[in-house]
């Protein structure tokens, strides 16, 4: 009975732990925003908003639906579930109306790429996050 | 790195060659190639259903088990700016008796936002585009969109699917974002592509009925999202008349106002839908009998989904179709006609399971208990007098998509 306590301890503290392992949101150097609200990041990662306010085209850059880092973004930031968001890139993608964002396998993958293009959004881990890129806040 | 899901498609050959032509018909120059990574995008779909009922045919010979229920499709995007983008969609659809899976021609569209600030935005599609009706029209042949392995029946009719699919012509577009509102409304005017099943779902089959459209396809939706899509309503409508030439009575049309109420709420695990069809149909010219045969039918569904697991989700289905709203059994228009009840309603419970397997593949399995054959399609079916009022349907589902 003591080590089913102790085994539910320790899940327990690795749920925590993995929770408190959150991402934030991050774009190219060029894009000159601080902050961003909850609304306009709905409408970037549901690919219905493609340029930013200075014309420039917007590329969203993801991880895979089942990685952690999605799902925390989805969830905590989007404020939705990975499987709405992918509805909502296929209601677009195969009605001609809208296109898929970009995927990118790891999260070195991700820095790389949103150092690299300009318009990028994407999301990382703290620790990963370095000078090649903006972090932003959300609204 | 890749576009999502489409990573042996986007390193082709065939495809850059594709990216060169459409670059060159455009005078950009080569290095923008480089920025083709994203702008162009390849995705497509394949689907596979095994359908069985206890009597009456669905989708095919289905009381001996049919798998002539297939879906295929490829797509390819190409956005030249953030606010102009060129599309298209091949389809190739099996459906029983209904479509026999030759190749058409499902979307090709530019749209083009004129008016772009923040998440407003105001533009025009120009082109085939499909017709934005209810909560699910336009993608209503991708399984992985679809609320089921079937489209409800009671608002997305198989048999007439057609009426409302897609259009030949313009649409615009508008988008309005005030805080955690999101209004959109879409217009449309356009020529519907009318096929077999349309003619003979409207017309008795036996008539030989052929018909063309006059004028245009008019209608829209408003569409209201609240929290990110946590609560949607909309309202949709299309109007469209039908020439008819028969075998028998004179040339004649057909009034067909089709009219959509949707309303939904979508909680993290679960989610609740609610449409309502109500579509008044008006023959004249025909003469007798037909001319008196108005009528408006109408229909609903309830919807409600459960998220079992990241990756399962359970789904139970109540729907009710009438022929004639003012007579939920049938058995006015039964008497009139000559023909027993139950071809003028059904009433369907459906419970289903979806297995998201990976991002792409998925898998469905379900069972419905129907009383009532009002949308069985008259191209794979015997006459009226020979169709059993209850029947069971179970269906299997296999489809990727990337």
């Amino acid at each position: 009975m003591t080590t089913n306590y102790r085994a539910f301890a320790v899940g327990l503290l690795l749920c925590l732990s993995s929770s408190a392992n959150s991402v934030d949101l991050v774009i190219n150097r060029d894009i000159d925003y601080e902050s961003l609200s909850r609304n306009t990041l709905r409408s970037i990662f549901s690919m219905r908003m493609t340029q930013w306010p200075n014309g420039k085209p917007i590329r969203v850059f993801v991880m895979g639906d089942k990685t952690s880092q999605h799902a925390d973004f989805s969830k905590h930031v989007l404020g939705v579930f990975p499987h709405q968001l992918r509805r909502a890139w296929n209601r677009q993608i195969f009605s001609g109306m809208g296109q898929a964002p970009i995927k990118v396998n790891t999260e070195a993958e991700m820095l790389e790429q949103i150092g690299n293009t300009p318009g990028a959004i994407g999301y990382l881990s703290e620790d990963n996050i370095n000078e090649r890129v903006r972090k932003l806040s959300v609204e | 790195m890749s576009v999502y899901g489409s990573s042996p498609l986007n390193k082709c050959w065939a495809i850059r060659l594709l990216a060169l032509l459409l670059l060159s018909a455009n005078g950009l120059s080569a290095s923008q190639l480089d920025q083709l990574d994203g702008a162009l995008q390849v995705h497509g779909f394949l689907t596979q259903a095994y359908v069985k009922t206890t009597e009456n045919s669905f989708f095919g010979d289905s009381q001996d088990g049919s798998w002539d229920f297939r879906e295929l499709g490829i797509n390819s995007s190409y956005r030249f700016t953030p606010s102009t983008m060129a599309s298209i969609q091949l389809l190739s659809r099996r459906a029983g008796e209904m479509y026999d899976g030759s190749l058409d021609l499902d979307y090709a569209q530019l749209d083009s936002t004129i008016y772009v600030a923040d998440a407003n935005r105001v533009g025009i599609v120009v082109g085939r585009y499909k017709n934005p009706f209810g909560l699910y029209n336009d993608t209503r042949d991708v399984a992985a969109t679809r609320p089921g392995i079937f489209m409800p029946q009671a608002i997305y009719w198989d048999r007439v699917r057609n009426m409302v699919l897609s259009n030949d012509g313009a649409q615009l577009f508008g988008d309005l974002q005030v805080d955690e509102h999101r209004f959109s409304i879409r217009l449309i005017g356009g020529k519907t592509p009318i096929d077999e099943n349309v003619e003979k779902s409207y017309l008795n089959p036996l008539l030989d009925p052929e018909m063309e459209q006059d004028g245009l396809t008019l209608g829209g939706r408003l569409l209201y999202e609240w929290d990110g899509g946590r609560f949607n309503l909309a309202y949709s409508s299309a109007q469209l008349t039908l020439d008819a030439e028969t075998s028998l009575l004179p040339d004649g049309e057909v009034e067909i106002d089709y009219r959509v109420l949707s309303a939904q709420y979508n909680s993290g695990h679960w989610s609740l839908t609610l449409e309502y069809m109500q579509e008044p149909l008006n023959y004249s010219g025909f003469g007798g009998l037909m001319d008196a045969g108005d009528t408006t039918l109408d229909g609903y569904y309830l919807q409600g989904t459960y998220r079992l697991r990241d990756d399962l989700e359970l789904f139970a289905r109540y729907e009710e179709s009438h022929y004639d709203k003012q007579d939920k059994r049938g058995e006015k228009t039964a008497q009139r006609l000559g023909l027993e009840a139950h071809n003028f309603y059904s009433r369907v419970s459906t419970l289903g399971l979806l297995w998201e397997v990976t991002e792409g593949l998925i898998v469905r399995g379900e069972f419905s208990q129907v009383d009532g054959t009002i949308f069985l399609s008259n191209l794979e079916n015997p006459p009226p007098q020979m169709r059993s009022r209850n029947w069971n349907l179970f269906s299997l589902l296999v489809s990727y998509s990337f």
